[in-house]
């Protein structure tokens, strides 16, 4: 049995040829390139509110780093277009690697700690410094843990696809 | 492009460089100098950079006069392995000198002899004779005329004997990076953690200084600078030993060579930021107040030329085979 009929339907349509096959460099690659500024925006701004959190640089004042979850939502919310168009690019390579569905759940997971940081540390702001760190530094820990976790389960897409288009 | 040319062009900076840099460290112990030893660090770290693209065009001169009459491939194996060797020990050196600059910064004027500076002076001094070894063995493969006339392999001297001894196998290293699909993914995926720790940290101080979060004070931020360059040293790692992996693939795309320059480019700005008094012009500034106009300028040439270097790393890919000179 192969995989589900409906991924070669999705593969065969003109668009999802043309994300893959074109020759264009505003095609796949370009695509590619967003996901990895989108994933710098999300990640690098969640890292440094982590690190923070945890003690480095401790001069910073915490407050004011909640403007960094607008870059977060943004660098989301270009991860999240990018990447559905990288699925339709290659369907049948994504969604029958089972490392895909891990790396969409750590996804969700950190997602929900980033959620969870800003309302729970940074919504209240009768806090003092010293509370929003007592409160944010394990949300802070799950968050590093799990962006680490979705990098590296989205890294090994390229490496542990059973299929790379429609078996014929 | 020229390899040749390129690879003759600044193979002749680090080996005086680190000298020039020694010099002046030297003369800084002796007359207790400050601005001499930031200067000399300052030495340290800008070869440490410029190493990395004299290291890489090697492989492109290769090609270009391996197969012409006289020239012997052992001898660019052996020039190849003492490369590779000074270039630990000069990114070892840079890094010791960045944490020297970044201590001398922190502590007052009269800072005081530390381990720091012992480790400097150590690895500058084995580097500076790497790098003569490696400008020898360089030399032997085109200039017979100043060999010393014995078979091209066989070491000379005792102490080139032992060196070549540590020195590694150019092939042999390039398969144990390949050999392992899993190791070379452990590597990429490194070098995304990194592109992520140096992009965030670099990323907030830029933007702040250009006028975003303006409530943060500047000189709160620039604390993150040690993880910037952590990032950025995870990435130097990873990507050289993907480079002494797979050689060929990145030396003929033209992706590759231009994100090398953008990083050379980031040198650049990183020396225009603390040495035209941007950076003491922000160093100062508290909650709500506005950048000069020469710090914004640097600021915003950074966040593009960093966006400049992740775009030309996703392009490397579709790139290869882009430079087709005497392969």
């Amino acid at each position: 049995m192969g995989p589900p009929l409906f991924l070669q339907t999705i593969e065969d349509t003109g668009f999802s040829t043309w994300l893959r096959e074109s020759e264009s460099p505003f095609a796949f690659y370009f695509i590619l390139l967003f996901h990895t500024f989108g994933l710098a925006l999300l990640v690098g701004a969640n890292a440094v509110v982590d690190l923070r959190l945890l003690g480095v640089a401790r001069a910073i004042p915490l407050a004011p780093l909640k403007r960094l979850f607008g870059i977060m939502w943004i660098g989301f919310a270009m991860n999240a277009v990018t990447g559905i168009l990288l699925v339709i690019a290659y369907p049948t390579k994504a969604l029958t690697n089972l490392d895909f569905y891990i790396k969409l759940a750590l996804i969700g997971f950190a997602v929900w700690v980033m959620q969870k940081l800003n309302s729970q540390v940074f919504e209240d702001s009768s806090l003092s410094e010293t509370d929003m760190m007592a409160r944010g530094a394990t949300l802070a820990k799950y968050s590093l843990f799990l962006w680490f976790g979705a990098i590296t389960a989205g890294r090994l897409l390229a490496y542990t696809y059973k299929y790379l288009t429609f078996p014929s | 492009m020229n390899f040749p040319d390129l690879h003759l062009l600044l193979n002749h900076f680090p080996i005086i460089g680190t000298i020039v840099g020694l010099g002046l460290f030297l003369i800084s112990l002796v007359g207790k100098n400050e601005d001499l030893r930031r200067a000399s660090l300052i030495i340290f770290a800008a070869m440490a950079l410029l190493a990395i693209p004299v290291f890489f065009s090697g492989t492109g001169a290769q090609g270009a006069i391996k197969k012409l009459p006289g020239v012997s491939e052992a001898l660019i194996e052996r020039h190849q392995g003492a490369a590779m060797l000074a270039l630990l020990f000069m990114e070892i050196t840079g890094a010791l000198s960045l944490t020297g600059l970044w201590k001398l910064h922190g502590t007052s004027r009269q800072a005081r002899w530390n381990w720091n500076m012992s480790a400097v002076l150590f690895f500058s001094i084995v580097t500076v004779g790497l790098m003569a070894r490696v400008g020898n063995t360089g030399g032997d493969i085109r200039h017979p005329e100043i060999a010393s006339g014995q078979e091209a392999t066989t070491e000379g001297s005792m102490i080139s004997k032992m060196v070549h001894a540590i020195e590694p196998s150019p092939t042999k290293f390039a398969e144990l990076m390949t050999a392992s699909k899993w190791w070379w993914a452990f590597m990429m995926d490194l070098h995304f953690v990194g592109l992520v720790l140096l992009i965030g940290t670099v990323g907030i101080l830029d933007l702040r200084v250009l006028g975003f979060a303006k409530q943060i004070p500047i000189a709160a931020l620039h604390r993150l600078v040690p993880w910037a360059l952590a990032g950025f040293g995870v990435n130097l790692v990873t990507g050289v030993l993907a480079f002494t992996g797979m050689d060929l693939y990145y030396t003929y795309d033209a992706a590759f060579w231009l994100k090398m320059l953008a990083i050379m480019l980031l040198g650049l700005n990183v020396a225009a930021f603390y040495l035209t008094g941007a950076f003491e012009s922000v160093e100062r500034l508290g909650p709500g107040d506005d950048a000069p106009p020469l710090a914004k300028f640097i600021a915003a040439s950074s966040l593009i030329l960093w966006f400049t270097v992740i775009t030309l790393g996703r392009y490397i890919q579709s790139f290869s085979d882009t430079i087709s000179v005497n392969k």
